[in-house]
């Protein structure tokens, strides 16, 4: 700033000093707060020293790692759009993708589906209900390497899950070794993970819906098939819409499940059978670290980062439309009016 | 107390901390890039399992015969990883560092670590095992590497199973009965009809990997270019093929729980893999003591696995770092290292000592060091490139996509092909 305004200032003193008292001169009536509020903006500053340093700067670095060629520990040597050029022909990185959203399709709808059946059961007057939201919690916090080893004897040829496919008289299943078999296995880990956090939340959104509304529903006759449609779903809209979106976020970074389920003798995880479960991120993960292509894996990232951000337009636009046309308000004044 | 003045004091003290550790990350790595500046003693990085940690113990008092000279071993879980970021930082680097099988794919950086010859390696040649000491030795004839343990592989097989098909069973039987990979399926193809429902192999990976690694050539020549699609590859996948048209392997991949429930209940009876499978198959499988022999591997010998120490070039003491290696690697505690840790010696010497040649109840009092002493000695000298990993990644990856998914043998290879030369191509490999 100084300087830009010492090399701009039209002076005949030694320029330095003269941009100096400009910058001084215009900032003045802003600079005396600042400097008034000085220990507060330094109380503040080590949150914003370390997101520079472990937020902002590696954000930074792998957009400029992204042009580059580094295997980790040599030179860096410029690239250009070559990276970008390889990912767009690279028929692994669209499997990833493709496989990325299947995988987000298959554990959210079933997910969100359950997490509403369990926050309305929570939700009546049950005994112990803390004790199961801390129980429907506890998947979420759990060490997901130590969990994904678990789930590795569930889906075994001669494991807990096709144990129980037995118990009921179907067949044995391949949970990790047929191409949906994979998908299937990934998505429940994901459920079992997230049901419960997801849970919680609409619990939350339940608990927030006025008991009027509930009054008036039962005033106006309503059954409880329309209480549910016409009362609890509306209201909750919102909710419904605050889970997918964090779900959709969630669900472009798979990257552990697959990662540890579907390693390899040799260390590197390539997503298990015909690379069923090769995720965007665990694409990205082999690319860096299995075969040191840091700058590839940087690319990688600033695409799953274009993936993330179509999707939030598409979800701010969802935002939007409910803004527009709020069905539920619209039957909350037909309730007021019949009351 | 002014309550003020207590409050801006904190103020500074906390931002003054901050401060001093953002200095602090950034000053140490300026000023050395060992990760033992400022201590009194070096320090080793290695992974569980790779060191005797009863002769860290010891050098971590004192490197018997050096005095004055400490080493401390770490143990860190992801030491390849956290050695890639030190190096690239050029900062928190050991002085010491083990380096898995895969040691070549450092050679493009072996600048990075300090040449062992030039601190009098060469008068100890004679003691290692020759394939293991060329190991370490990059193109440029500088050696980086110092030989830990090796992997001899062995034709593990359960005696009882073979028994009861009519197989020849004694080592020395079936090691002539099944010297080829040719004459081993033919033995699994009478397996399976004696014993329906047993199998020769685990999965057909296994069979493309330890038939390769009896090749001198792999993936990539000397001269950096890719040599994945020859005669020498080629005839691996189609042996991994073949046993897989023959109906031998499992389909079970290695390291799972089916894959330990099947040794356990001899649904897989026989393995070629390398001499620390010792540990695992006993663990796995103990119910089964007794019943396992070795004997040598259809094809020949070969190498899979063991590790290397080097020192980098930030070591704050090379004299005494390579001190140290010569202490903890000497036959002497290669032997020690051994018995503790199960780490097959790299000095032949030692083969013959009494603690070596003891006989093993698992293996029915068979001697192990019989199949897998020769074994070592024999292991040809192979040349792996930096590129090894990344050429060999799609080959498994369609290996597993034929067994499992049934894919075509010939498109999968084609693929594996394709797949390995565009990555090699982005690295540089032509």
């Amino acid at each position: 700033m100084a300087l830009a305004g010492a090399t701009g200032a039209p002076s005949t003193k030694p320029s330095v000093t003269a941009g100096k008292e400009r910058v001084s001169a215009t900032a003045g009536r802003l600079g005396s707060p600042v400097r008034r509020n000085l220990p507060v903006y330094l109380a503040i500053s080590p949150f914003y020293v370390l997101f520079a340093v472990f937020g902002v700067f590696p954000v930074v670095f792998s957009l400029y790692l992204s042009f580059q060629d580094w295997d980790g520990i040599g030179t860096m040597r410029f690239v250009g759009w070559q990276q970008y050029d390889w990912l767009l022909h690279d028929s692994v990185f669209w499997k990833s993708i493709l496989n990325t959203f299947e995988i987000w399709f298959l554990s959210t709808v079933p997910m969100l589906f359950l997490a509403l059946v369990i926050a309305f059961l929570l939700n009546s007057q049950i005994r112990y209900s803390m004790a199961y939201r801390v129980a429907y919690f506890i998947p979420n916090v759990t060490s997901m390497v130590a969990m994904t080893i678990v789930f590795g004897s569930v889906f075994a040829q001669a494991g807990l899950g096709n144990s129980l496919l037995k118990a009921v008289g179907l067949g044995e299943f391949g949970w990790m070794t047929s191409a949906w078999g994979v998908k299937v296995s990934l998505a429940i880990m994901i459920i079992w993970r997230w049901t419960g956090y997801n849970a919680l939340i609409f619990l939350a959104g339940l608990q927030a819906i006025p008991a009027e509304l509930y009054e008036a529903a039962r005033v106006d006759g309503a059954s409880s098939r329309q209480t549910l449609f016409r009362v609890v779903l509306p209201q909750l809209r919102p909710v419904v819409l605050f889970t997918v979106i964090t779900s959709s976020i969630n669900g472009l970074q798979i990257f552990t499940e697959s990662q540890v389920l579907f390693q390899a003798s040799n260390g590197y995880s390539t997503g298990g059978p015909g690379q069923e479960g090769m995720t965007i991120v665990l694409y990205l993960w082999q690319k860096a670290f299995g075969d040191h292509q840091f700058g590839y894996g940087a690319a990688i990232g600033w695409a799953l980062f274009v993936i993330v951000a179509v999707f939030a337009a598409i979800n701010w636009r969802l935002v939007a439309r409910f803004g527009e046309d709020r069905p539920a308000t619209s039957r909350r004044g037909r309730f007021n009016r019949a009351r | 107390m002014e309550p003020s003045l207590s409050r801006r004091r904190l103020l500074a003290a906390s931002l003054g901390g901050t401060g001093a550790a953002l200095l602090g990350l950034t000053g140490c790595g300026a000023s050395s890039g060992s990760v033992s500046a400022g201590t009194g003693h070096l320090s080793v990085w290695y992974w569980s399992g790779a060191l005797s940690t009863r002769l860290l113990a010891v050098s971590r008092k004192g490197v018997p015969g050096v005095p004055g000279l400490k080493v401390e071993g770490a143990e860190i879980g992801d030491t390849y990883g956290k050695l890639l970021t030190g190096l690239a930082a050029r900062a928190y680097v050991p002085d010491i560092t083990a380096l898995n099988s895969d040691v070549a794919s450092f050679f493009p950086h072996e600048d990075q670590f300090l040449d062992l010859n030039s601190l009098g390696a060469d008068s100890l040649k004679s003691q290692y095992l020759d394939w293991k000491w060329q190991g370490g030795i990059a193109p440029s004839g500088r050696m980086i590497a110092f030989p830990i343990d090796c992997g001899p592989s062995a034709l593990y097989y359960r005696k009882d199973i073979f028994d009861k098909a009519g197989l020849p069973s004694a080592p020395e039987e079936l090691a002539q009965a099944a010297s080829s990979w040719e004459d081993y399926f033919a033995v699994g193809r009478k397996l399976r009809s004696a014993q329906p429902g047993t199998f020769l192999v685990g999965n057909i990976a296994s069979v493309f990997r330890m038939s390769l690694l009896q090749s001198r050539k792999q993936f990539v020549d000397r001269d950096n270019r890719f040599i994945g699609d020859q005669a020498h590859v080629k005839r691996c996948w189609d042996l991994a093929v073949e046993s897989l048209r023959q109906k031998l392997s499992a389909k079970i991949n290695d390291g799972t729980p089916d894959s330990n429930a099947a040794y356990a209940q001899g649904r897989i009876a026989s393995a070629c893999t390398a001499v620390w499978w010792m540990g695992g198959v006993k663990q796995t499988a103990a119910k089964t003591s007794g019943a396992w022999r070795v004997t040598r591997m259809p094809g020949g010998a070969a190498n899979y696995g063991g590790s290397y120490l080097a020192i980098t070039k930030y070591c704050r003491d090379p004299k005494g770092a390579f001190e140290f290696v010569k202490w903890l690697l000497g036959p002497a505690n290669q032997l020690a290292a051994y018995q503790e840790m199960g780490l097959f010696p790299s000095t032949p010497a030692v083969y013959d000592k009494p603690a070596m040649r003891e006989p093993d109840k698992f293996f029915g009092g068979q001697r192990p060091i019989d199949v897998f002493g020769p074994a070592a000695q024999q292991a040809p000298v192979v040349y792996f490139s930096p590129y090894e990993g990344n050429a060999s990644t799609p080959v498994y990856q369609e290996l597993t996509n034929v067994e499992l998914l049934g894919k075509n043998p010939d498109k999968a290879w084609r693929d594996a092909m394709a797949a390995a030369e565009k990555t090699l191509s982005q690295k540089g490999v032509r």
